[in-house]
């Protein structure tokens, strides 16, 4: 387009009409006053808590201390944290298994709920939103209050740890399945009416390819974050490698700690190229 | 109803909601099995809703539709599949599933003829793969079988789509815009497929189509609508720049 042209265009009173001094000052005074409150709730917060970057400084420079303890610093303690490794292999077992229990067990009831809280598969659209609403706010519950619950209710170890994630996993997931069916392309569900499938036969060739791959990618997401949460269940009895975790930064054991973060990081990276691998094979 | 007509419409209207404007208003033609027939228009004439009703996708609001001699209005919706699995249909956008193998997207072509769960699991009888690899070898896409839909260009899928529709043993085959996405080479390849379809196998090819010397080369009937009325049926040769004009004004 032509330079001409720009102005004719800006020039032209249909394109955008003009605006009085009122609707300009109000639009410029709600603007002001917005960001005004803004500023005045950051301000709020800071104060509320008497967050000190002087104090913030001096924090970071003990914890350089107690960072630098995390990592062995010769053979002796090398030999040391290989046997805490050793230690709390059994528990870190524990937590991978709860983190896969607790994706499973969340997702088999999300694969037939999720096509009530779909709207373009929900039975009336009206349930739909009833589902989604009732899904947000079982989101909006922490993991760790859903664990406090579980121990509550069936005691501490591991089973109550996976039944929390399964919560979380469950409306998570509901959401998730709900959302990739919602963006389902309409072409090939067509297609597959049009040479005379059934219903069934409408899902299976003309939703599922396009569901699947979702589906596969927001499970694995869900276990990603379930090998997250699951060790810091053990902080609240719910069984894993949290509750040793915990010990140790109570006791001040930081080398102990150190080697459970480290094990950690390597669960985490080593579940992110395992999902990664996944996603390829199935999309 | 003579045995060579395929689709007999009669006053067929069509509107999408109760209150909703008259998007086919009355169209009555007939169509007869072997012919090529062009259906041209403006957008939103009524071209794509006209194919929809004639394989049952959409019931017309009123009047009768004869396709392949049932009228697709009065059957449950099991007969109707019936029907549906003898009209093959062509998209623009070529409606595969990318994901699938070429193989697999001719084989939907089959399901109307298998048992829900037999084609749920996948389990195809031999003769239809053997039948799927004939389809594709008649559409030049030998080998392609185990390619993935989503790998093929714009004209290898809509040749995919078409395998599919022979695959289905289409009496009748309708494409909307069907080499709208396509260029001229590849339109003519598509064509002439179409063309030997209806001469060899006695196919009512029924397409609508924006390129109007696609119409005049390939089709020997064509049938204007403009705002949901039939304005226009004859011999493609007849279609002057005058009755164009009336057609899409």
């Amino acid at each position: 387009m032509s330079a001409t042209q720009d102005v004719e265009i800006a020039q032209d009173p249909a394109a955008e009409p003009a605006r009085t001094f009122a609707q300009v000052a109000f639009s410029i005074g709600t603007r002001v006053l917005v960001s005004a409150l803004l500023v005045t709730i950051v301000v709020w917060a800071f104060a509320g808590i008497q967050f000190d970057f002087t104090n913030l400084h001096q924090g970071l420079i003990s914890g350089r201390h107690y960072m630098a303890q995390m990592f062995p610093h010769n053979i002796a303690e090398l030999q040391y944290a290989s046997r805490v490794l050793i230690g709390n292999w059994p528990y870190l077992v524990q937590t991978i298994q709860i983190a896969i229990v607790g994706t499973v067990v969340g997702a088999i009831p999300a694969l037939p709920l999720c096509f009530l809280a779909a709207r373009t598969t929900s039975l009336f659209r009206p349930l739909a939103v009833v589902v989604k609403t009732a899904l947000n706010i079982g989101r909006s519950v922490p993991i760790l209050i859903y664990a406090l619950l579980t121990v509550c209710i069936i005691g501490l170890g591991a089973p109550a740890g996976a039944i929390a994630l399964a919560f979380g996993s469950f409306v998570m997931l509901t959401k998730l399945y709900a959302e990739a069916l919602e963006s389902v392309s309409p072409g090939p569900v067509e297609a597959v009416r049009a040479v005379g499938g059934s219903p069934a036969q409408v899902f299976v060739f003309g939703m599922l390819p396009q569901v699947f791959p979702n589906f596969i990618s927001a499970t694995l997401y869900a276990l990603e974050l379930n090998m997250l949460s699951s060790f810091v269940l053990g902080f609240v009895g719910a069984g894993g490698i949290g509750f040793n975790l915990q010990n140790y930064l109570r006791l001040y054991q930081m080398l102990d700690a150190g080697v459970l973060v480290f094990l950690l990081i390597i669960l985490v990276n080593i579940v992110d190229y395992l999902s990664y691998r996944i996603r390829m094979l199935f999309a | 109803m003579a045995d060579q007509d395929a689709l007999v419409a009669h006053e067929i209207t069509h509107r999408y909601s109760k209150r909703g404007p008259l998007v086919l208003k009355g169209v009555s033609f007939t169509a007869r099995r072997g012919e090529i027939v062009g259906l041209i228009g403006q957008s939103g004439a009524g071209k794509s809703t006209l194919l929809r009703c004639i394989n049952g996708l959409i019931t017309p609001t009123s009047g009768t539709l004869l396709t392949l001699g049932l009228n697709v209005a009065h059957l449950p919706e099991s007969a109707r599949r019936t029907v549906r699995r003898r009209v093959g249909m062509i998209f623009q956008e070529f409606n595969l599933l990318d994901r699938l193998t070429v193989m697999k997207n001719v084989l939907v072509g089959r399901i109307g003829y298998l048992s829900t769960f037999r084609s749920c699991l996948h389990l195809f009888p031999s003769s239809d793969r053997k039948k799927a690899a004939e389809c594709l070898a008649m559409v030049g896409l030998a080998g392609f079988e185990r390619r993935r839909a989503r790998d093929l260009s714009g004209g290898q899928k809509q040749r995919v789509a078409i395998a599919r529709a022979i695959a289905q043993g289409a009496e009748i085959i309708l494409g909307d815009e069907a080499t709208a996405n396509l260029d001229a080479r590849t339109t003519d390849a598509i064509m002439e497929i179409l063309v030997m379809l209806a001469r060899e196998r006695n196919t009512l090819v029924f397409l609508s189509i924006h390129d109007l010397d696609i119409a005049r080369r390939y089709c020997n009937r064509v049938l204007g609508l403009r705002g949901g009325t039939l304005v226009f049926d004859a011999h493609p040769d007849t279609l002057s720049k005058d009755v164009v004009e009336e057609i899409l004004k």
